[in-house]
């Protein structure tokens, strides 16, 4: 193996995976696909497995071996040159119904070396629900068009059974042939770049770095395990229900064992898969678990199947964490997050100096749909999250993507010129970040106008009853909250649901806060006094959470420390709590 | 008498001045930047170049500038105090941004500040609906008190920019007219017309980077014209814009948010003068410099240009997919794709045991081991000299003495040892990856926009691009280099070759098939008619103004655009459709079917001042005598062959590789099997087999 030749194979191929991805968002038609970086591209390896992907979504790190391995399974003895597979089935390869894959095998003189993937989250498979995403589902069949390991072209020939049979069972078919479009351009691109390098490396070579760029970062991570501590590590959290049973929380439960260079991620104990539809694919479970443990890692791993080689992750087939049918899945992304989540808890036992407080839980997708006055369908989706946990070094962000997404906003000015939607607020909320030497990140309100006769509002939001977690003295974060007609009826909505809304109807969503690191009695009063000044913090609040009595834009250094010794009385804390689901002293203070 | 105009590059560490005489004669000098006082730098180093020249402050025809201190302002933090007024429930649209980051999963990422904090920005009671319609009207007094808010906070500069105000500018012209009666020397950005377009955050982002910087930029220029004035220079001073156009100083003071990126753009434009001028419809610029390598295109003689940047962004590879770092721009900017490779790129070994260069660089101190300045990690420099591609005992023309022995020594300890090969084969593994780095800011610009680079000429320069050159072309598949003369100052040089170049643009959102077309052709008229009365008030009256047309466009529910230009004439809505559908196979490989709709996004119009004659002479004779060459060295190329060193005037008829081009600016390697030769312009031609 020449090491300077492989180091420059290495860069080709992802700088193809990347290309790829340019492709798709350049290209696309779908929103929630470009914003959210909702689509993943890559290398896999004549047997399928993941060489290289393109740099997008972490929510994807487990979905192309997934899908590759059960193509595999179909189709062993039956890949041929000019053969495009697409599927999309949760239960043979898939993560959710929205979530398309195109394959493309990639051969050199009639030998097969590897395969061009992509996916992406279209706008609208069909369902019940516009959007195909409710997280009111009961079951699979409910949430639109299951496309089983099929062929879209075989041997170069389109399949217009196929095509067909999707137009008709999609809301905005131009939408999703649009995207479809963007995912073979980009197998095209794949297919060509790739031709390139089988003929400047031979095809020998080129195999063989394709294994060895799958053996170094197996290296790379395996030599970052080694330097965190052997030991076994868990963490609980709850999602407040699932829409359907209201109510009943459902456990995330994960235990991490690391010895030397390996990690075992361990869901066991997570709860049974429910009836809404937020059950996870293993596939998603793994994306999960790779993206906790890869931020404590070092920056520029590259994402194969060497990574997952030294990580290994379990969850019981039947749990929230690996549903079986016909397991709802439609709205699994909140589950996702929360694993997420439920990682950097587990990390942070781990690791208590680098890994941060909960957030605000993920996104809450909320999505308007129905049909105009001349019967046209309209679909507005819109996922949104931005409050990051405090971290043992600093704060958390303020309107910052979860990491587990990296999903842009949508213009409000570009949403109201293409949607019956106008917006009346974007702006942050004070006094909901968790309190912490540093606090959690601040959440937002979005407050949406509907300007249509009627349509169907759908709303997945969490963190109500269960809230953002803080650490090590921290306190939680506030709790999300749904309001119809904040400036009437001001009626409250639950976390999850489905509604009829008319024109003129507001719908105000706010996200929970984030979760604080640190006890809030050793903040420094000039942050304090400086969220005091930017109106995050109220001076009530101020003096209730941090004990710093602020008296006209000043801190009052003398009523601080006195303030600051009798909640430090109050709550008589024999140690800092590691871990905080509700205040350390009850709100009594706390304005409506 | 022979009439000068100057080029003056201010960068980081140095300040680049080059004097080109009416005759073709050129002056250079570098000199050290003052970062307390860039003006002041220039003013010192036009005064040496007199007292070496014995030229005087009148000989000077015009100055043309390129400066970086309104990124600097932005990167350190230094702008003005700032206050934003927003609509009532979007106060946080500047700092929200669009949510995403640039790092995937990095816990210890950390939002750019605002540049404008919470308690500066302040709300008014208002809403103008998406079709421009009022729907709750500004009242005065309303905006009054926002406006007395932020006065009694003592701002120093103010922007306003309230939702949908590019379909209705009411609101915005309201608190306009309150600003300028209570504060009149404010300055004062509004959003309507800084940036009449669609998307609120990067509106509002664009406006406030305007109000951010407009003091400091004002400042700095009138310090740099009294400086001027004061040693006798009393030509005009043009500023280069982010775009690659000129601009006067007056107007760069109002929208300093056109010269953000004024440094590198410099070169840009000299690569496209010349290649114009030699006939090269498609070139890619490539320089690159001690810290970072720029690319950029050149088709049919045009630079391709971005409609939005980050300033301070920093450097990222596969930075087109991981947006968020630094603060968003929309304004039109030559589309420089940037890597952190350069002279002082570090050379390290990761844990998995593989070589690596970069993003991390040496600097300016302690820089490369072989400067003998206290660098302890070897650096891309180190290995280029270990491999005699530059002159082992001194650079700038024997100004920078190195120090050999202590590169070899380190690089044998922290590469060699661990690596388990040859001195050789190291090194030049370090400069192989260095340019398959490199090569991804080539691809960037030019096959992620769907062009192949073995279509284009690679037009190299700055210290280190000619050293790179031909093994980037070489593995791109792309035959032809082209060195200019001064090859590293020529990002001051190329400034000699800009055009005074305007651009506007407007949000103009509908399908294309329902356009009206005679008000298509009425939007434009009233852009041009601001770009020639702009042209016209800086001396490019009627014939001496040209302005040119574009559309962005997509098919609709798509959300990214493409920019398609249009011929001079009637508007005929068919053919920019078909020039959208073949710009868009062009690019992605596909167009959608005829029946899909297309959607209009945007118009802009450039317009360009026009000068008689060539800008610069064909011919350009540098002042500085060409020293005696060294003797041959060895060089490696994947064996060791003695290389001839040589003059660039050596070129003048035709020669093989392997050799090596000593200049006091750059360094050029020609491998094996290529040819060198000099144009008529004076630049090093290189062929590849």
């Amino acid at each position: 193996m020449d090491p300077i030749e492989f180091e420059l194979f290495k860069n080709a191929i992802f700088s193809i995976a990347d290309e790829m991805a340019l492709t798709v968002f350049r290209t696309t038609y779908s929103g929630v696909l470009k914003d959210n970086m909702d689509y993943s591209t890559g290398f896999a390896d004549a047997e399928g497995k993941l060489v290289a992907q393109g740099l997008t979504l972490p929510g994807h790190l487990g979905s192309v071996p997934t899908a590759m391995a059960s193509i595999m399974r179909h189709y062993q003895d039956d890949i041929r040159p000019g053969d495009v597979f697409i599927m999309n089935d949760p239960f043979d390869g898939g993560m959710h119904l929205p979530d398309i894959f195109v394959f493309k095998p990639l051969y050199h003189e009639g030998e097969r070396l590897a395969f061009a993937c992509t996916v992406c989250h279209h706008t609208d498979v069909g369902g019940r629900v516009a959007g195909s995403n409710a997280s009111d589902s009961t079951e699979i069949y409910a949430e639109g068009l299951r496309i089983a390991p099929l062929k879209m072209y075989e041997a170069g020939v389109l399949n217009k059974t196929l095509m067909t049979f999707i137009e008709k069972n999609v809301r905005l078919p131009v939408k999703v042939f649009g995207d479809l479009r963007a995912q073979l351009a980009a197998c095209h691109i794949a297919e060509k770049q790739f031709a390139e390098l089988v003929a400047k490396y031979g095809a020998g070579q080129t195999t063989l770095y394709m294994r060895e760029t799958i053996d170094y970062a197996e290296r790379l991570t395996r030599a970052a395990l080694e330097k965190l501590p052997d030991g076994e590590w868990s963490f609980e959290d709850w999602i407040d229900d699932d829409g359907v049973d209201y109510g009943k929380p459902i456990r995330l439960f994960v235990t991490l064992r690391k010895r030397g260079g390996h990690m075992v991620v361990d869901w066991t104990g997570t709860h049974p898969q429910v009836k809404g539809a937020i059950n996870n694919t293993l596939s998603f479970t793994k994306a999960a678990s790779y993206t906790g443990v890869r931020s404590v890692l070092p920056q520029g791993i590259p994402n194969n199947e060497g990574v997952f080689r030294a990580i290994e992750v379990i969850c019981p087939p039947g749990t929230v964490g690996n549903g079986v049918l016909p397991a709802a899945c439609a709205a699994r992304g909140l589950t996702g997050f929360r694993m997420t989540d439920c990682m950097f808890g587990a990390l942070a036992m781990m690791l208590p100096e680098r890994v941060k407080a909960a957030g605000d839980g993920g996104n809450t997708g909320v999505s308007i749909g129905g049909y105009d006055a001349e019967r046209k369908p309209f679909i507005y989706v819109d996922f949104t999250c931005g409050a990051w946990g405090a971290r043992p070094w600093a704060d958390g962000l303020d309107g910052n993507s979860h990491m587990f997404a990296n999903m842009a906003s949508h213009s409000v000015e570009v949403t109201e010129t293409e949607q019956p939607m106008q917006f009346l607020a974007y702006e942050f909320v004070p006094d909901k970040a968790g309190a912490g030497k540093y606090r959690g990140g601040v959440p937002f309100r979005r407050d949406y106008r509907f300007l249509e006769e009627e349509g169907v509002l759908q709303v997945r939001s969490d963190r109500r009853t269960h809230r953002p977690f803080g650490l090590y003295g921290g306190s939680p974060g506030g709790p999300s909250e749904n309001y119809l007609n904040p400036d009437g009826e001001n009626r409250a909505l639950p976390s999850k649901f489905t509604m009829t809304i008319k024109k003129g109807d507001v719908f105000r969503h706010v996200l929970a806060g984030a979760g604080g690191w640190g006890d809030p009695l050793e903040r420094d009063p000039a942050a304090v006094l400086k969220d005091v000044r930017n109106e995050l913090l109220s001076v009530r609040q101020a003096e209730a959470d941090y004990g710093v009595v602020v008296i006209e834009n000043q801190a009052d250094m003398k009523a601080t420390a006195k303030r600051r010794a009798e909640i430090r009385a109050a709550r008589g804390w024999r140690e800092v709590p590691a871990v905080q689901r509700e205040d350390p002293l009850p709100k009594t203070r706390k304005a409506a | 008498m022979t009439s000068y105009r100057v080029g003056v590059d201010v960068g980081g560490t140095f300040t680049d001045i080059v004097l080109l005489g009416s005759d073709g004669t050129i002056h250079s000098k570098k000199i050290s930047s003052s970062a307390e006082n860039y003006a002041q730098a220039i003013v010192e180093g036009l005064a040496e170049v007199f007292r070496e020249t014995g030229l005087r402050g009148d000989a000077i025809e015009e100055i043309r500038h390129g400066t970086t201190v309104a990124s600097n302002a932005i990167l350190e933090h230094k702008g003005a105090r700032t206050g934003l007024i927003t609509t009532r429930g979007f106060r946080d649209v500047l700092e929200i941004r669009t949510l995403r980051m640039p790092r995937m999963y990095d816990l210890t990422w950390t939002k750019p500040a605002p540049l404008v904090e919470r308690y500066l920005r302040q709300v008014v009671d208002e809403r103008v609906n998406a079709a421009g319609v009022v729907e709750r009207a500004l009242d005065p007094r309303d905006a009054e008190r926002a406006v007395d808010a932020l006065l009694a906070e003592r701002i120093e500069s103010i922007a306003v920019c309230l939702l949908h105000s590019f379909t209705n500018p009411a609101h915005e012209v309201l608190l306009k007219d309150i600003i300028r009666r209570k504060a009149p020397a404010l300055p004062c950005s509004i959003s309507c017309e800084v940036l009449p377009e669609i998307k609120e955050y990067e509106r509002t982002s664009t406006t406030v980077v305007n109000a951010y910087v407009t003091p400091i930029v004002a400042r700095y220029l009138r310090a740099l014209r009294k400086g001027l004035d004061d040693a006798g220079v009393r030509a005009r001073l043009l500023l280069m814009q982010s775009n690659g156009g000129l601009t006067t100083d007056a107007a760069a003071a109002e929208r300093p948010i056109h010269i953000i990126e004024s440094g590198p753009a410099g070169g840009v434009v000299g690569a496209q003068a010349l290649a114009r001028a030699r006939r090269m419809p498609r070139i890619i610029s490539f320089d690159m410099g001690g810290t970072t390598a720029k690319a950029a295109m050149v088709e049919d003689g045009e630079v391709a240009r971005a409609h939005e940047y980050s300033v301070g962004a920093g450097i990222m590879i596969g930075s087109r997919l991981l947006t968020g770092a630094g603060y968003t721009l929309k304004v039109p900017a030559i589309d420089l794709a940037e890597v952190g490779a350069g002279g002082g790129s570090l050379v390290w070994i990761d844990a998995a045991g593989a070589l690596q260069v970069g993003p991390e660089s040496a600097g300016a101190a302690p820089g490369p081991v072989c400067y003998d300045k206290g660098g302890e990690t070897p650096t891309l420099t180190d290995a280029n000299l270990l491999l005699g591609y530059i002159n082992p005992a001194h650079l700038v023309g024997g100004a920078l003495k190195l120090n050999a022995a202590k590169a070899r020594d380190v690089f044998t300890k922290k590469i060699v040892k661990p690596l388990g090969m040859s001195m050789e084969r190291a090194a030049h593994g370090a400069h192989l990856i260095a340019a398959s780095n490199m090569i991804r800011a080539i691809k960037a610009v030019s096959s992620e926009r769907g062009r192949d680079p073995r279509e284009f000429a690679l037009f190299a320069f700055g210290g280190n691009g000619p050293v790179f050159a031909c093994g980037m072309a070489q593995a791109l598949g792309m035959k032809r280099i082209v060195v200019p003369p001064s090859a590293g100052l020529f990002s001051s040089f190329g400034l000699l070759y800009a055009g005074v170049e305007h651009h506007y643009a407007r949000t103009f959102r509908r399908l294309l098939r329902k356009a009206d077309s005679h008000e298509l052709e009425r939007a434009w008229d009233e852009l041009s008619q601001k770009a020639l009365e702009q042209l016209a008030s800086e001396g490019f009256a009627e014939k001496k103004a040209r302005v040119r047309r574009s559309a962005t466009l997509h098919y609709q529910g798509q959300t990214y655009e493409l920019s398609v230009p249009l011929p001079d004439g009637p508007i005929d809505l068919a053919y920019l459709e078909e020039a959208f559908g073949r710009e868009h196979e062009k690019t992605y490989g596909h167009r959608a079917g005829a029946d899909e709709p297309v959607e209009l996004v945007s118009i802009q119009i450039v317009g360009q001042g026009l000068r008689e004659g060539a800008s610069v002479p064909a011919r350009v004779r540098p002042s500085r005598a060409e020293p005696a060459p060294p003797p041959p060295r060895p060089a490696y190329f994947g064996s060791w062959i003695e290389t001839p060193v040589m003059r660039r005037s050596d070129l003048a008829r035709p020669r093989s590789g392997p050799l090596i081009v000593e200049e006091y600016d750059a360094t050029c390697v020609v491998p094996p099997g290529a040819k060198a030769e000099l144009d008529g312009g004076g630049n090093i031609l290189i062929d590849l087999p």
